[in-house]
């Protein structure tokens, strides 16, 4: 028991490595390979920890200066997916969720309830978040392991749901995705499109989308956005340009650098994914299957971009206008498009449709990231990563997976519960039937005119 | 010395995997090459000093380098013929 609790004691930075090198050694990976892929996680923790440093020690201070100036609140720096998966993996329950999720996988495609062959390692740390956030809320870590199943399990069915769209409209044969937040706001697409399609006139209109990503190409590049928040956020914190500039200089900065030390973690990562696959292969092939992937295979798709160029301003409005919100949108901009990647999809790449639910969305995933910035913080003040302030993260802070399954075990915001877990609820059941019915994807489908 | 961009959504995860199977292959077939990693946003203004982009995203745009779509690597599917691609490409 000492030796554990010394272990323990090392913090997530140590914690991790050791149990990749034995799960390494466990799958047969080598020592040589385990140990390097152990020492590489470790790497990418002090990585994430410098560059989450370099945003909360600089943008948290002006954005709070900020809020005071004008009565906002944008006080709370948003750290994205990149800050926020490392502290799931740095959390107790990262130590165990990747083989909780595949076993949970396996159970069902052995039960034949699902078609999806997960082999996408990197993203169980949506559902090891959820599992965190769960323990975190309600002290229980057996309750936080019910919760990367139930998530798991809720995801592969996504994936399942999904598919046609993944593959009619995306062209990815034999691929799903099921993903925590690349899949989760589907639903809502999926009524609203529904919802439209009943409007006279409405259901004609579309915007053209060609020439978005010719034009403003550059500008939505990250390092870009990154300067460019600085420079504002600066400006209206009342900073003298001499302090200005540099943090436009460091939010670029952290824009570029986050990847480049996340990166690490999934370096560490791979042997392990290379065997989970190995055994998922071995045992789950054939045209029944499909092969489930990150949602970062729809992130190349033309229409995904135009509207992720497009929601990067838009979320920073939503941000603003948002009543009562604290959070400052900042490190999921990079890669915004993964909130509403699927539902271009669903409305058939309608341009006008996408901006509707994808507001929708957007304005969800704000709420809900509001009410779970208290169980943020303390996530990365558990993994070393913060020891002040306080933290949030869109992706997966605010998806309602997580919310909904907090609230139920430990109630503390029970309005938006009901509004958002029955939103949630009926869009769930909605999508189903019409995965049922067969008529998740229609490709004779068309969603009016392309007007200039 | 060639260069290889890698891209996915955000640099992170599905163009790690396949960077370090491209690297690997590389070695084998004594390539010498830097294999780079980016986010498909960034392939733009990227592209002007790369010689090949593979991206696991299945991109649309011509960004006037030639780009093989990498998906094999993650999925598993088809390897073989992606690494000839990517060795026809570099040779």
């Amino acid at each position: 028991m000492a030796v554990i609790e010394y272990i323990l004691d090392l913090g997530p930075t140590v914690m991790l490595p050791l149990v990749i090198l034995v799960l390494g050694l466990l799958l047969r990976q080598g020592i040589g390979k385990s140990l390097r892929a152990g020492i590489m996680v470790g790497v990418g923790f002090v990585g994430v920890n410098l560059v989450i440093g370099l945003l909360t020690d600089n943008l948290g201070p002006a954005a709070q200066d900020m809020a005071e100036r004008f009565d906002l609140g944008l006080s709370v720096v948003d750290i994205g997916w990149p800050g926020a998966s490392p502290m799931a993996w740095a959390s107790s329950i990262g130590t165990i969720a990747i083989p909780v999720a595949v076993l949970v996988n396996i159970a069902m495609l052995v039960l034949k309830m699902t078609r999806v062959v997960n082999v996408d390692i990197w993203n169980i740390w949506h559902m090891t978040f959820t599992g965190a956030i769960v323990h975190i809320a309600t002290g229980s870590f057996w309750l936080g392991i019910v919760g990367v199943i139930i998530h798991s399990a809720f995801v592969y069915k996504l994936g399942d749901w999904f598919a046609p769209v993944t593959q009619k409209h995306f062209g990815l044969e034999g691929i799903a995705i099921p993903h925590g937040s690349g899949t989760w706001s589907a639903p809502f697409a999926v009524v609203i499109d529904s919802i439209l399609d009943r409007i006279p006139k409405i259901k004609k209109l579309n915007f053209n989308s060609e020439k978005i990503e010719e034009r403003f190409g550059v500008v939505g590049e990250p390092v870009v956005i990154g300067a460019f928040l600085g420079l504002v956020i600066g400006f209206l914190a009342g900073y003298p340009l001499s302090d200005i500039l540099p943090l436009a200089i460091q939010m670029g900065a952290v824009m570029v650098l986050m990847p480049t030390v996340v990166k690490f973690i999934m370096e560490g990562l791979v042997p392990i994914a290379d065997a989970a696959r190995g055994i998922l292969d071995k045992r789950f092939q054939g045209k029944e299957y499909y092969i489930g992937l990150d949602p970062a295979l729809l992130l190349g798709n033309s229409q995904v971009v135009a509207a992720s160029l497009i929601f990067v301003p838009l979320t920073i409005l939503i941000a603003v206008i948002f009543p009562g919100n604290e959070i400052l949108p900042f490190g999921d901009l990079a890669t915004i498009g993964f909130f509403i990647s699927m539902a271009v999809g669903i409305h058939h790449a309608n341009l006008f449709r996408t901006l509707i639910s994808g507001t929708f969305i957007m304005v969800i995933t704000i709420w809900i990231a509001n009410m779970t910035i208290g169980f943020h913080t303390k996530l990365a003040e558990n993994a070393g990563t913060i020891d002040g302030g306080q933290v949030a993260s869109l992706d997966q802070g605010g998806s309602p997976i997580t919310f909904i399954l907090t609230e139920l075990l430990q109630p503390q915001n029970i309005i938006p519960l009901i509004i958002i877990g029955g939103l949630y609820v009926f869009s769930v059941i909605f999508t189903y039937l019409k995965f049922k019915r067969g008529k998740m994807y229609d490709e004779e489908k068309t969603t009016g005119v392309e007007s200039e | 010395m060639k260069k290889v961009l890698v891209a996915c959504g955000g640099a992170v995860a599905t163009s790690t995997v396949a960077a370090g199977k491209i690297k690997g292959l590389l070695k084998e077939n004594n390539i010498e090459a830097d294999v780079q990693q980016c986010r498909v946003s960034e392939l733009a203004s990227k592209a002007d000093s790369a010689d090949l982009i593979v991206t696991t995203a299945k991109v649309e745009r011509d960004y006037g380098v030639p780009v093989i779509h990498g998906i094999a690597y993650i999925s598993g599917m088809g390897i073989d013929k992606t690494n000839q691609e990517i060795l026809d490409n570099l040779k």
